[in-house]
């Protein structure tokens, strides 16, 4: 009985994260992140400007 | 020189020409954000683009300029003549109104006529305009080429002028901070490193000239150091008194379609306390180096 509690618990926890990620972060904003953090790729951010003065 | 931050942030910059295009690339999110004139980002949140202004590209660095032998030296002389403004949603162009109010003149005195900047010195010297005001270099332009003079520095008729902005996405603002605070950090150490010294400047010049402006480095040099105040890149926080008084002017002469309050397009949280940062040159990455 306890371990289906944790395995259910554990499943929960799980499905909340895959939809958080599907939801509010998207999967290729997640891996841009991991690569970030493994060092694979920069950080990146595209700044314009518009030379009128 | 290096493309990307001490923090290791790759940070790109991309040329625009018009300004629908602008609206687009932000809707789209292509760019993170995006400097442009103060008036126009009150206009985009008037129209509904979520953005808000963080800090300013710098303060003076604009100056009316008329023909060196036309008689003319002082404003009210410019009556009855054609000056040409950058943009009408150009700070330049609320300006011209605010010192014609001051002089008592009517809005209708001088033809204000929208040109882009780098045509502004070939006009006046063609003659199709009397008068130009721009930002750099182009004020500058007419100056070093011997055929114009400046009537009036910005600096001098409204102090702290304010031309270009910084906007950035409100959802990057939301979600990724750092990333922006990292910027406007990297924007505020620049600045306090071309204000601390000239021969940083003429470094700077040099080095702009070549990759981003392709202008005459001299020109450029001329614009940093003639006179040294001609433009600052420090006090560069968004202030309230001065984006009210922009604001109030526009929506008077019927720039931006409705009044927009200060909370709703700017969010100065971000700018830095300049006595704390400081370029760590010994952190700075060498160029081409990897991540």
């Amino acid at each position: 009985m306890k371990r289906k509690v944790l395995i259910g618990a554990l499943a929960w926890a799980i499905l909340l994260t895959l939809a958080h990620i599907q939801l509010n972060i998207g999967w290729s904003q997640l891996k841009d992140n991991a690569d970030v953090i493994m060092g694979k790729k920069r950080r990146e951010l595209t700044v314009g400007f518009l030379p009128v003065t | 020189m290096t493309d990307h931050s001490d923090e290791g942030t790759l940070f790109r910059s991309r040329k625009f020409t018009d300004w629908p295009t602008v609206k687009e690339a932000l809707i789209a999110e292509e760019i993170g954000g995006v400097f442009i004139l103060a008036p126009m980002a009150m206009q985009l949140v008037a129209d509904g683009i979520p953005i808000k202004v963080v800090y300013l590209g710098h303060r003076d660095g604009t100056a009316i300029i008329v023909g060196k032998d036309s008689g003319i030296n002082e404003f009210t002389q410019l009556a009855g003549k054609t000056v040409a403004i950058p943009s009408r949603y150009a700070n330049q162009n609320i300006l011209m109104h605010k010192s014609m109010r001051e002089h008592g003149m009517p809005f209708d005195s001088i033809e204000l006529r929208e040109l882009p900047p780098p045509e502004h010195p070939t006009a006046l010297q063609a003659g199709t305009i009397d008068g130009y005001i721009v930002g750099e270099p182009f004020a500058a332009k007419a100056e070093v080429d011997g055929f114009g003079k400046v009537l009036y520095h910005t600096k001098d008729i409204w102090p702290d002028f304010i031309s270009c902005v910084l906007v950035v996405r409100e959802d990057l603002i939301a979600e990724r901070r750092e990333l922006i605070q990292e910027l406007v950090d990297g924007i505020a150490k620049s600045g306090k490193w071309l204000d601390e010294d000239m021969e940083h400047r003429m470094d700077a010049a040099e080095v702009s000239a070549k990759h981003y402006y392709f202008q005459d480095p001299e020109l450029l040099k001329y614009v940093l150091s003639k006179p040294a105040d001609r433009v600052k890149y420090t006090n560069l926080a968004p202030l309230k008194p001065d984006f009210d008084e922009i604001m109030e002017l526009a929506a008077e002469i019927g720039v931006l379609s409705r009044r927009v309050e200060f909370e709703e397009y700017a969010d100065p949280s971000f700018v830095p306390d300049l006595d704390q940062i400081d370029w760590n040159m010994d952190r700075l990455p060498e160029e081409g180096s990897k991540p």
